[in-house]
């Protein structure tokens, strides 16, 4: 009988994955990606919270907002990756050395 | 429909600031020789007549939950909007692109319309009452702050200032999301009201690890916001790499809004009126946690500024400081601290613009963030020495300035509440930060160096901003009365939601 | 096993199995494969949670939008010439140890917590989010056309190539 805590698990193993690769990756976009999957993994809580808990379309619509809002922060963030990469050559992270301390 | 025009009557500062912003995107559209000096125009209006509403709302004294919900407005939120538009108004006053070397020929347009979008989105998340409307908001004022930081596109230490900025903020708010999404199931609504009443029904045992983990996840978000240790990593390079009037204005308008909701959402949401109105849910110190936050805040900020020659990072690590001591008044759990946390925003409004608009001057004239280059400035240019001396006193927090006031408001509130180490360890930082503030004024007044450079010759409406800000820190005293009372009007209705 | 649970698993083992690709992957464009299966998963759970609308716009916005927006960023952003595309080292054990304990964390959390259980039936939910977007949540709808119209001006502003006068 699948229930709510299947999906928080799930929704747990995203959220730490995504925290995974935004501590171990040096390039820009992976990072983005990583975050992301964190971006889902809220999302999935909120819609099984909407199903199981809650039993109003808040979390619905709360899940609508977190997807625009990351369209929004995609566009922005992947913008700032291509200018770097044209003034530099490289979206890595590490690479970004300028700014230290 | 009734709630929709009901709601708008309270809504005007925020609509003008909307039709302000429609204005400046069309005129830009428009195209033009003229539209430079029409879209400040329109900027400046727009938030003229956003102050002069909010000051309307201040003295109608409203108290109402807006938009279903949505937002809330009272006379505290109204007290944070004044100190968000005055921010806004008074940089894009001072600042502006023929006093900003690094923003000579970039677009006008979109800076303005990006100003506009700032200061309303902050004063949505000032007053949000919803976590949907909170995250909404949040990340409204984040994603205007990167685009903004990201500005000076052709520069690579701006460029990579704002992807670590990016980055770092869609993380911390990822985080914030997560424990919105649990705080969500465990209340079955989004509203902050109703997310209250379940808390203070009582929780059960087995949920008490869930708000926990919701309350550090959710610090992730406000920490990012506010620069607060450990989510500062951001600051110094962003301060740095942006323009600096977009830092003058980050410096001020995202901190105040994210203490502005940190405040209503402690204070408000998960506070629990059990033995006093400032019991947190959960039973578990959470007032040590948030002071170790801020004490490791101020510290490190102090500590870090000590070794800065780059006036931008140097500023950066003193704002990092100074949201410490601003951490005090949430700390505080009490009204004299909300209090506090008001009058020091003020302050420190008046103080940082202040620094940061001597910084930009300096680098208009000298080309030079550094401040080895700055000896000599007391005679190549004396009120501009001045006014920074002014300034750094306050930042200081020496009578008679307004620092000074700010700082007596944050320390009383905490000692009145027994914590007086904690109020010890903030004025041996406020020690420590005087090193690197009269460090400052030595290298401009006594350093020798730069003889044979001329003086600076300043713009009227430079030096007249100067003067301005410079009186801005000194003034207040004399009218210490009257800013008192607006700070406690602001919060006695408030307390009696 | 019931029908849904065999659904389950298998939408549930395909997002976090290409989430694990997504991070560990060498290369940008394994990773951003992987990460058009984590979307059509996440998709699946949707649809079997109820949230019919949602899925919909999962699949429209991340896959449709987001997922190519990314693609594009990875194609423009490597050397052509360059046929090694190993996107750097890796820090892996520290941020294991971090992941793990994080979802230890979390699960535990989420399977002790005691949730309230006011379950919704699953039915059609456009009709719904529809409305609460035009009456409850009317600003925070409103307001996120702001939010995209400025995304839509920074992006293009910072991409843009011309100096402006």
């Amino acid at each position: 009988m699948i229930g709510l805590s299947h999906y928080l698990v799930v929704s747990a193993a995203l959220f730490a994955l995504g925290v995974l690769g935004l501590l171990s990756r040096r390039n820009a976009v992976h990072v983005l990606m990583s975050i992301e999957l964190m971006l889902n993994a809220a999302n999935v809580n909120l819609v099984a919270f909407s199903r199981y808990a809650a039993g109003n379309l808040g979390g619905q619509v709360f899940a609508v907002f977190v997807i625009v809002v990351a369209a929004a922060e995609v566009a922005v963030a992947l913008a700032i990756v291509l200018t770097l990469y044209r003034l530099r050559r490289t979206p890595n992270l590490d690479d970004a050395d300028i700014l230290k301390g | 429909m009734d709630e929709l025009t009901r709601s708008l009557a309270w809504f005007r500062p925020e609509t003008a600031l909307v039709a302000g912003l429609l204005l400046v995107v069309i005129v830009d559209s428009i195209g033009g020789a003229w539209r430079g000096p029409v879209m400040r125009l329109l900027t400046v209006l727009a938030l003229a007549l956003a102050l002069g509403f909010a000051l309307e709302l201040q003295t109608e004294g409203a108290k109402a939950s807006l938009f279903s919900g949505m937002l809330v407005i009272d006379p505290l939120s109204v007290a944070f909007k004044l100190v968000l538009i005055a921010a806004g108004l008074l940089t894009v006053l001072a600042f502006s692109f023929r006093n900003s070397r690094e923003l000579h020929g970039l677009g006008q347009g979109e800076l303005f319309a990006l100003v506009l979008a700032l200061v309303l989105s902050c004063l949505l998340l000032a007053a949000a009452n919803d976590i949907v409307m909170l995250y909404l908001a949040l990340e409204m004022v984040s994603i205007t702050s990167y685009v903004m930081v990201a500005y000076l596109k052709g520069d690579r230490m701006s460029n990579e200032a704002s992807l670590k900025y990016v980055l770092f903020g869609a993380a911390s708010t990822g985080s914030m999301l997560y424990g919105f999404s649990l705080l969500y199931g465990l209340a079955g609504t989004t509203s902050m009201p109703g997310i209250q009443e379940y808390l203070a029904g009582g929780i059960p045992d087995a949920n008490r690890f869930a708000v926990y983990a919701v309350t550090l996840l959710v610090l992730a978000g406000f920490g990012f916001k506010i620069a607060a240790v450990p989510f500062h990593f951001w600051c110094p390079d962003v301060y740095q790499g942006a323009p600096t009037p977009v830092t003058a204005l980050l410096s001020v308008l995202p901190k105040a809004a994210g203490l502005a909701i940190a405040l209503r959402f402690f204070y408000g949401t998960l506070s629990v009126p059990e033995a006093g109105p400032w019991d947190l849910a959960g039973s578990i110190n959470w007032k040590a946690l948030l002071m170790l936050v801020s004490v490791l805040t101020m510290t490190l900020g102090n500590v870090a500024a000590l070794t800065q020659t780059n006036m931008k990072r140097l500023l950066a690590y003193s704002s990092i400081a100074h949201a410490g001591y601003l951490l005090m008044g949430i700390v505080a759990l009490s009204e004299n601290g909300a209090r506090g946390l008001l009058v020091y925003l003020a302050a420190y409004l008046v103080m940082n613009l202040g620094a940061f608009l001597v910084v930009t001057l300096v680098h208009l004239h000298d080309g030079s963030f550094d401040l080895r280059d700055y000896p000599g400035l007391y005679r190549r240019a004396p009120l501009l020495t001045l006014a920074m001396a002014f300034f750094l006193l306050s930042l200081v927090g020496i009578p008679p300035f307004v620092g000074f006031l700010a700082k007596l408001y944050v320390f009383a509130a905490v000692i009145e509440q027994g914590m007086g180490i904690y109020a010890t360890i903030g004025a041996l930082n406020a020690a420590v930060a005087a090193y690197y503030y009269f460090g400052i004024l030595k290298v401009m007044t006594i350093d020798p160096g730069n003889e044979d450079k001329p003086a600076l010759e300043l713009a009227f409406a430079d030096q007249a901003w100067l003067a301005a800000f410079a009186l801005a820190n000194l003034v207040p005293l004399l009218f210490w009365d009257r800013i008192e009372s607006w700070a406690r009007g602001a919060l006695v209705l408030y307390a009696g939601r | 096993m019931s029908g849904e649970a065999v659904v389950f698993w298998i939408f549930a083992t395909l997002s976090v199995a290409s989430a694990a690709v997504v991070v560990l992957a060498r290369t940008l464009i394994y990773s951003a494969f992987a990460l058009l299966a984590t979307f059509f998963g996440v998709a699946g759970l949707y649809v079997l949670l109820g949230a019919d609308f949602l899925a919909a716009t999962q699949i429209l916005i991340y896959v449709g939008g987001i997922l190519v927006l990314l693609l594009f960023g990875v194609m423009l952003t490597h050397k052509i010439y360059d046929l090694d595309l190993r996107s750097g080292t890796i820090q892996l054990a520290s941020g294991l140890i971090v992941a793990a304990g994080l979802f230890v964390i979390l699960a535990a959390t989420a399977l002790k917590t005691e949730w309230p259980t006011l379950a919704r039936a699953p039915a059609p939910t456009t009709a719904g989010i529809g409305r609460l977007f035009l009456s409850d949540y009317l600003l925070p709808f409103e307001a996120a056309s702001v939010l995209l119209l400025v995304a839509l001006m920074g992006a293009a502003m910072i991409v843009r190539r011309r100096r402006d006068a």
